[in-house]
């Protein structure tokens, strides 16, 4: 952000202003990002020609080039598509994680994609001559919690902390804000290569709230170009079609096919086979004849979120375009036939999702004060009940964060747990759901059926993803919840990424933990110093002088390299600043509720 | 009134106790209040104050969407109350028992008969635009039953709550209506 206006920042070498998400993994291990990962691609594939089983691909025992890691970014190893196990070899298929196997190694896609940050995180210093800690990500409106947890996971992978991560099609609404966007109901297309999502927000007086999202994670351009693949292999015999080579090269030539047709009206295309050349001409008719089903559902799911935004077809004052595949001609027509207007795509398609996060992050960081963003959870949460019945606690579309409070109790005397299955989806069964995760109340002290009353809080919080709690009703305690999620790595897991990464990297772990302690330290007192502006008078004059003696200790230590005593004193200053935290937080909730007097609205 | 008393929905929002509200200004109450309790305010604070703050905004989030509806209102009022729907809502009530086997008949003629018959589908049509005028009815029903709280003094109490749950469990069973018919006239014609 400079000033109030975004700006997408360019490699300073390159100028590149966009990474492909591509990552190439070599044989010994190195990795290599972006453009450098798709050169790769067809050396890598070289190397294997005459081995029927690999493009950018090698044997599946050598190295691997990976794209659009963010489809399997929170998957189980059983939900990869038949269709994907054709191009990547994976290990532990029926695991609660997608695993890439390549070569020798084993890689999750938090871990692929935590390679992708790192390259942004380290274009992004180079360019600003300062460190980048902190971080908004932009995931698409549809993700569940456990790609949401993903996310977030490959953020603390790639040493980034993930502050917030925001819809896509919210943060393109940020980015058109107010300057170019009336007050008022407005739909967001997001066509990209891999997901589709469509938002329908109601803005005003500097919130942007949205009142309904609906998508579908596996649908996006790059099945406009397996159409056009299969299109242009037909005829081929079988074993050129399995062949992961072939069919590498036949997307390629498909996707330039594609970007041609959306300025011209007929195209050549022209694929080598090892038995010789396919060529095909291509109209702009057939490419969207083609293309035309997918198109068709994603206007299903445009429909969808409309009827539950309580909205009519014309019922929006704007339409905004985002996404590379909006770049085509025909989903431009049918988006503006369905929505009855022409949509705005003023702002390149490519970067406005990131200058929507900038915005965002400029609102988290207190720049832009009148602006706030209500966005909503895309799937219904619930838990299961007796019958395998899925019970719905919180109803899609509704704006987060949120919670709502459940009691349970015991079916059996002596009962010593109460075990709690959480789900997500909009189906009636528990089976057809997505199972989210399990946990057990308990333990419990001896008693008859029906006599513990827990109250379990399920919330959800400003990133869309769920916390839960439990506080036995009876005692008044905090019980602690074990949440086994489903699918995902465990916090073990991370840790021990984290680890490998430390060993693998270029800095001492000594020195990476120096520089986390002294983060904490100079967060708090910043923190500090910004409430004592603000709220000074709720602090006696002793808490003060004590505030100040504690952080000038804290200062002092930050400057030199005991991480040990950073630690402890960031540690006793967050202790001793509690109850002035907590006055600061009550003075600020009565503020914002005594501010109109209460007749004005009665 | 004995009624809870902790922080409820209408005191999240600095709200009375009073069942008729003002939409537009609702809204504009939880979007000034949102703006100063959201976490994305609190983003460099220090935990506990982040948690504060998503649990203050989780409240208030709850009370502006169950107050907005009146639907989801009128029910709260219940729960408040110390009342509720009964459990066995499943009789239809009596004044709608007529329609309801009507509306099934006609969308079961529909589905018999295809997409292809027009003149049935145009009697659907014109069944789906009395629908919402009853439905506007029982919502004006509705109003008048939460002004006559506003006015009460308690003494009608037992009176009024019979007809809050009268009206709001006809509502329910018009929405369904209302949702399968919509349903039906909305399903793909096949040509």
């Amino acid at each position: 952000m400079e000033g109030d206006k975004a700006r997408v920042i360019a490699d300073p070498d390159t100028h590149d202003a966009l990474l492909p998400s591509v990552v190439a993994i070599a044989p010994d291990g190195r990795v290599y990002v972006g453009k450098e990962a798709i050169a790769l691609e067809p050396r890598l594939s070289r190397e294997e020609q005459g081995r029927v089983s690999a493009v950018g691909f090698p044997g599946g025992e050598a190295g691997a080039v990976i794209r659009s890691v963010k489809r399997y970014m929170g998957l189980g190893g059983d939900e990869v598509a038949e269709q994907e196990r054709r191009r990547y070899a994976f290990a532990d298929v029926s695991g609660p994680v997608v695993r890439f196997k390549i070569g020798k190694r084993v890689y999750t896609a938090p871990q692929i994609s935590a390679e992708i940050l790192r390259a942004l995180k380290l274009r992004a210093e180079k360019a600003l001559g300062e460190k980048v800690e902190r971080v908004v990500i932009t995931v698409p409106a549809y993700f569940n919690d456990g790609q949401r947890q993903a996310t977030k996971d490959a953020g603390r992978l790639a040493g980034l902390e993930v502050v917030r991560l925001v819809n896509e099609p919210t943060a393109a609404s940020l980015a058109y804000g107010l300057n170019q966007l009336a007050e008022g109901k407005v739909a967001v297309y997001d066509l990209g290569g891999g997901t589709f999502d469509i938002s329908i927000l109601n803005i005003k007086g500097g919130v942007f709230e949205v009142l309904a999202t609906n998508g579908d994670t596996h649908l996006g351009g790059d099945d406009i170009d397996q159409a056009l693949v299969d299109w242009l292999l037909e005829g081929t015999a079988e074993t050129l079609k399995a062949d992961r080579h072939v069919w590498n090269s036949a997307r390629h030539v498909a996707e330039e096919a594609k970007k041609r047709l959306s300025a011209v009206e007929e195209t050549e295309l022209v694929l080598e086979l090892p038995g010789g050349v396919v060529r095909k001409t291509l109209s702009r008719a057939e490419l969207e004849r083609l293309a035309e089903p997918l198109v068709n559902r994603t206007l299903e799911r445009c429909a969808m979120a409309l009827r539950d935004a309580g909205l009519a077809r014309g019922g929006v004052e704007a339409v905004v375009l985002v996404g590379g595949a909006t770049r085509m001609p025909l989903v431009r027509r049918r988006v503006a036939e369905l929505f009855g207007r022409e949509p705005l795509c003023s702002l390149d398609p490519d970067h406005v999702v990131a200058l929507g996060a900038a915005v965002q992050a400029g609102v988290l960081m207190g720049t832009q004060r009148d602006m706030l963003l209500l966005d909503v959870v895309p799937l219904s949460l619930g838990i299961e009940t007796v019958g395998g019945v899925m019970e719905r606690l919180i109803h899609r579309n509704t704006t987060i964060p949120t919670s709502v409070t459940e009691k349970f109790t015991t079916a059996v005397d002596n009962q010593t747990h109460v075990d709690i299955h959480v789900l997500q989806g909009e189906r009636e069964m528990a089976k057809d759901c997505r199972s989210l995760a399990r946990f057990k109340l308990g333990p419990l002290a001896p008693s008859p059926a029906g006599f513990p009353r827990i109250a379990v809080t399920f919330l959800i919080d400003a990133n869309g993803i769920l916390n839960v709690s439990a506080r036995d009703e009876r005692t008044g305690r905090e019980h602690s919840v074990d949440v086994k999620p489903s699918y995902g790595l465990t916090d073990e897991e991370i840790e021990r990424m984290l680890e490998e990464a430390i060993d693998l990297g270029e800095m001492d772990v000594e020195e990476r933990l120096l520089i986390v302690a002294r983060n904490d330290a100079h967060q708090i007192l910043s923190a500090l110093a910004k409430q004592l502006g603000e709220w000074g008078h709720l602090a006696s004059a002793e808490e003060r002088a004590a505030f100040e003696q504690a952080s000038a200790r804290l200062e002092a230590a930050s400057q030199g390299t005991d991480r040990e005593l950073i630690s402890r004193l960031v540690e006793e200053l967050n202790e001793m600043t509690t109850p002035f935290a907590e006055r600061i937080m009550d003075a600020a909730i009565k503020q914002a509720l005594e501010k109109k007097s209460i007749e004005e609205l009665s | 009134m004995p009624l809870p008393v902790e922080l409820d929905c209408f005191a999240a929002l600095g709200l009375p106790r009073k069942l008729t509200i003002d939409l537009p200004a609702l809204e504009e109450r939880y979007h000034e209040l949102g703006k100063k309790i959201h976490p994305d305010r609190f983003a460099s604070s220090p935990p506990r104050i982040r948690s504060a703050s998503l649990s203050g905004a989780a409240l208030l989030t709850r009370s502006y969407r169950t107050l907005r509806d009146p639907v989801s209102r009128g029910l709260y009022w219940l729960e408040l109350n110390g009342e509720k729907l009964a459990e066995n809502n499943k009789q239809v009530p009596a004044e709608l028992a007529e329609t309801v086997f009507e509306v099934q008949e006609q969308l079961a003629e529909m589905r018999g008969a295809g997409a292809g018959d027009e003149a049935l589908r145009r009697a659907v049509e014109k069944r789906r635009i009395e629908l919402g005028l009853a439905m506007d009815e029982l919502r004006e029903r509705l109003a008048r039953n939460f002004a006559r709280w506003d006015r009460s003094d308690g003494s009608d109490r037992a009176e009024l709550i019979a007809e809050l749950k009268s009206t709001l469990s006809k509502i329910a069973y018009m929405r369904t209506l209302i949702r399968d018919v919509d349903r039906e006239l909305d399903s793909p014609r096949m040509a």
